[in-house]
């Protein structure tokens, strides 16, 4: 039933067999049936791509099956990567130090001088006061002879660290069949030890992953980062929410500069300092090389140790093993054509697997005694599959000492995730500024489609009827203001066909939903993986209907109910919650508070209209049916559109509720305008002639509201920019 | 020897307050065969609330600040004493056929970089046919450097304003216009070209003239000129193509690197300020001991 052949020797031994350590694994693939193993491991790519922030894709393709290591296995694998890594530690600090592999003709003078990744600034007399390597990954491959060889230093950035950690997760999800077997290293100790040495060197300081962000992921996958943060439960922060005060590195949160000590690096050493290096000074954080060097700031690892991934220097180091370490290599390097003789696993590929040739990366982290290397890691394979997607890559499973056993019951290999919604005083102003964004993007996206929902079925029915009438120059008044209807057209003679003709042209709601997608994606570090998930299909669906008239808006109301759905009952009530919860209210707000001063602008006598059109835009038919037996009459209209603080779509309930958000971040002067713009609007329900310039004015108020809040939490300090010394040159001649 | 009194005053005036600032400098002479400083003060207003003084890559002395307080005015003040004794370059038949520089200069590791081009001072063949004409098979490299030198000096025309400090050398060589900084560059070009190890040296000329010599170019203000490995044995001779002479009492040196982005004296990144107009001014003078 499957395709596999005698040539996948990470599987199947000399004598033909299938290996002991893949028995249960291929057992509960059998188990699980070549149609339904093609369906999980869909499923488990597409839970990947929900849960990768920035809305990027990953570049790679999860493979449902693990690619197991016996414990003998890892211990020969584990020797030899820190010993590995206690030569290139010992390498970088002499070449960044005393440069005595360079003047005692160990190394090529030429080739670390020249090359783009040996950094001057990181060049110092004495030692920094933390080892300039403290993370490392190796790319090893089980040779034809059987035994492991190095293919590939990992000594700059570390990339997969954020898919190791994160993969098993949702493997056990997806394949949970596959972990029956038990008998398998938990990653967690390791993982839990690394985030312990973390905190503990920073002594206080935050620590966190410097990524470039949704914005710029060209050298390195900002989705790794992403994914490390998570992992770790680290922040995750970008050049623009740095500045260096005091010669040290500070965040920008919302209560001000927070001082950052440790950096997981994300970004290449290149670009990192503008200060020293030149470069656009938003790429990088000016000062950090000097941060750096003084010992306040750590990075892992240090800019300029990507120098020994250089392919000319590789074929070099080795024989440093006697000059610096003393010792033999235990791990050697890997031949020429090592990546098509590796040997081969069996990787998913349609409904049955395909052998490839395939490299084990292995990840090492220094504690500040001595390396520790992560028990798992990442099955890669060194080429693509025919007509596959990205290449395959595998979770590595370090199988316990004793042999593999089947325990009864599943058992999730890693315990629930932890995300960490750190308080308000902890967000990046960034941040908060999106999620404030987002909260109004949606609510607008939401806004339009209640009024089209509204609109469309009236304009289309247009009788001659002078209350038909009445309300088709309301709606086309409604639809212009809120952009949705050119004004020189919004007139009550608009049809439901020139109104479709015209969404159809100026696509609007396409706008506001990619817009929405937008901020989703730049806020997506703060939304757990669930939530985001969810978001991301429920948006999915919403654009994939949009060309569909009869589902686009019921679809995209299923959108907008889910996030505020999962916004209420998913997140904490602290800090990104609370810029979400304003932008939603201020947006709401502001367009309920116009589009009432349109429908609400007529004396008493021919205000029914109206009132009617302003019941069913705030979704309130059904109470004011319940209460008032569907008899309007202005004074009970206004007290539930107004008034009512119980009604989530009331004006005064807006105002009330950004009153209790700022009064949680402590902005209590914005919080008394709030409260005194809902006592204002509890005022107007009493009236019932000239509405409309006062609900205006609350409109008004609303954006005045929006832009203090605006100035007080995000106005970050002013763009970076490069005193350029061309002027120095021209003064002096 | 010659005891030398340097001031060199540097003012940023900003239109609108800066509300940070990190600047990282070039700005303390350092010591060198034939030049000792005996001593050297770097003034900053406004104070900053950190700085930090360093030895970089090379050995040059940086000093790295951070100005936090509002301000519309940078200024940074160079006062410093230093002795010259003027080096004594071999006579040119004792040095060495360029032909094993170039072989020797890649395995020695304090000057190897110095063979390998940079940004500014990029390889064109054109570059390395120009310089090839100096560096016929077998020439002594004195002999070879002292003819660069004078070429460049006669076939430049020195021209204040025309060029930046991101000119390159193929802009040099193609233009034949430019400042110190561009004779520099085009000089160290044609030197890696060849595989000649040479560096590009910051510094300052006297103001004023010896008794009965010529005004020099590029005196009142931050000067550059090269510095090219004859070997072993006689080490870096200095060359101003400038001004067509062999660096000797008259130049005090502040920095080396491979090019001008190695040694900018004052780089810095700011917040606000708008546009911003910059003062300099450079006094040389020797002191009579």
């Amino acid at each position: 039933m499957f395709s596999i052949t005698a040539a996948c020797d990470e599987m199947i031994d000399r004598q033909g067999r299938v290996r002991t350590p893949w028995m249960p694994i291929m057992g509960a693939a059998r188990e699980i049936g070549p149609a339904e193993l093609e369906r999980r491991g869909a499923a488990l790519n597409r839970q990947i791509a929900l849960a990768a922030p920035f809305g990027q894709p990953p570049r790679f393709t999860a493979d449902p099956l693990p690619a197991p290591l016996t414990a003998t296995e890892f211990a020969t694998l584990e020797a030899g990567i820190k010993q590995r890594a206690r030569l290139l530690s010992a390498a970088l600090e002499d070449l960044y130090g005393p440069q005595t592999l360079l003047h005692g003709g160990h190394l090529p003078p030429a080739l670390v001088l020249g090359d783009r990744h040996f950094l001057r600034p990181m060049h110092t007399r004495a030692p920094l006061p933390r080892p300039r390597l403290s993370l490392y990954a190796a790319d090893v491959v089980r040779t034809p002879e059987g035994g492991f060889a190095l293919l590939a230093d990992h000594t700059g950035m570390i990339p997969g660290l954020g898919l190791a950690l994160n993969l098993r997760r949702w493997s056990s999800g997806t394949v949970p069949e596959l972990f029956r077997a038990g008998g398998l290293r938990s990653l967690r100790p390791a993982r839990e030890m690394l985030v312990d040495h973390l905190h503990r060197e920073a002594e206080g300081g935050i620590v966190a992953v410097l990524s470039a962000g949704s914005a710029n992921g060209a050298e390195h996958d900002t989705v790794d980062d992403a994914l490390l943060a998570r992992a770790l439960g680290l922040m995750l922060i970008e050049p623009g929410d740095l500045a260096t005060r005091n010669g040290a590195l500070h965040m920008k949160t919302l209560s001000g500069l927070l001082h950052v000590s440790t950096l997981l690096r994300g970004i290449s050493g290149i670009d990192i300092d503008p200060l020293e290096q030149g470069g656009r000074p938003g790429l990088g954080i000016p000062g950090a090389f000097g941060a750096i060097r003084a010992g306040v700031l750590e990075m892992l690892n240090a800019p300029g140790s990507a120098l020994l991934e250089s392919a000319p220097l590789k074929p070099y180091l080795a024989a440093l093993f006697p000059a610096l370490l003393t010792e033999s290599p235990l791990l050697p390097d890997a031949q020429e054509d090592a990546r098509h003789t590796a040997s081969k696993a069996p990787f998913a590929h349609g409904q049955g697997f395909i052998p490839l040739p395939m490299s084990f990366r292995l990840f090492a982290w220094h504690d500040g005694a001595e390396w520790q290397v992560l028990p798992g890691g990442l099955g890669m394979a060194l080429a693509p599959a025919p007509h596959g997607p990205a290449p395959g890559t595998k979770d590595v499973w370090v199988l316990d000492a004793e042999e593999p056993r089947f325990i009864a019951g599943a058992a999730p290999a890693e315990p629930p995730e932890r995300v960490k919604f750190l308080a308000a005083a902890h967000l990046p102003s960034r941040l908060a500024d999106n999620l404030f964004w987002l909260g109004r993007s949606v609510e607008r996206l939401e806004a339009a489609c209640r009024l089209l929902m509204l609109a469309l079925p009236r304009l289309e029915s247009g009788t001659s009827l002078p209350r038909d009438i009445a309300e088709r120059a309301l709606l086309a008044r409604c639809l212009a203001q809120a952009g949705l209807l050119p004004p020189e057209i919004a007139t009550a003679s608009i049809s439901g066909r020139l109104l479709r003709q015209t969404l159809a042209r100026r696509r609007p709601l396409a706008g506001l939903l990619k817009e929405v997608g937008r901020l989703v994606d730049a806020s997506s570090e703060r939304l757990s993986p669930s939530m985001l998930s969810t978001v991301r299909f429920a948006l999915h669906q919403a654009t994939e209907a949009l060309p569909n008239e009869e589902t686009a808006l019921p679809t995209m109301l299923n959108f907008t109910a889910t996030f505020a759905g999962i916004a209420a009952e998913n997140m904490s009530r602290e800090g990104g919650w609370l810029f979400l919860e304003m932008g939603r209210r201020l947006e709401r707000g502001e367009s309920m508070a116009e589009a009432l001063a349109l429908l609400l602008d007529a004396p008493p006598e021919r205000l029914e209209p109206g009132m009617g059109l302003s019941i069913e835009l705030a979704d309130s038919v059904l109470s004011y049916d319940l209460r008032h037996a569907g008899i309007l009459a202005p004074g009970p209209v206004l007290s539930m559109l107004l008034a009512d603080l119980a009604n989530p779509r009331a004006l005064g309930f807006q105002a009330a509720a950004l009153r209790a958000c700022l009064e949680r971040l402590g902005a209590d002067d914005d919080a008394a305008t709030a409260h005194q713009l809902m006592q204002d609007i509890l005022n107007l329900a009493g009236q019932v002639r000239q509405l409309r310039a006062p609900l205006n004015g609350v409109a008004t108020s609303l954006r005045a509201l929006s832009d203090r809040v605006h100035h007080r939490f995000f106005t970050l300090l002013p763009e970076a920019h490069a005193l350029d010394d061309d002027e120095l040159l021209e003064a002096a001649q | 020897m010659t005891r030398y009194r340097l001031h060199h005053a540097t003012t940023y005036e900003y239109e609108s307050p800066v509300v940070l600032g990190t600047h990282f400098m070039h700005l303390l002479p350092r010591a060198r065969p034939g030049q000792a400083v005996v001593e050297a003060e770097l003034a900053i207003l406004p104070g900053p609330d950190s700085r930090r003084d360093e030895i970089d890559h090379f050995g040059n002395p940086t000093t790295t600040v951070s100005l936090t307080g509002a301000h519309k005015q940078f200024a940074v003040t160079l006062d410093a004493t230093i002795d010259v004794s003027p080096p004594q370059p071999p006579a040119a038949e004792d040095t060495p056929r360029w032909e094993a520089i170039t072989a020797r200069a890649l395995q020695d590791a304090d000057v190897a970089e110095f063979c390998l081009t940079s940004k500014l001072t990029r390889f064109h063949n054109e570059i390395a046919d120009y310089a090839a004409l100096s560096f016929l098979p077998g020439r002594k490299i004195l002999d070879g450097l002292i003819e660069l030198n004078s070429r460049l000096y006669t076939e430049m025309s020195y021209v204040p304003g025309v060029t930046t400090n991101a000119s390159t050398a193929l802009h040099a060589y193609k233009t034949r216009i430019g400042v110190c900084q561009d004779y520099a560059h085009f000089m160290l070009a044609c030197l890696r070209a060849l595989g000649l190890p040479g560096r590009y040296v910051s510094g300052y000329l006297r103001t004023l003239p010896p008794p009965g010599q010529v005004k020099r170019r590029g005196a009142d203000q931050s000067h550059a000129w090269i510095g090219a490995w004859c070997g072993p044995e006689t080490g870096w001779v200095d060359f101003d193509p400038t001004n067509n002479l062999i660096v000797a009492d008259e130049h005090v040196t502040l920095a080396w690197g491979r090019d001008f982005a190695d040694v900018s004296p004052l780089r810095g990144i700011i917040l606000g300020g708008g546009r911003h107009i910059v003062r300099v001014g450079v006094d040389l003078e020797p002191v009579l001991t």
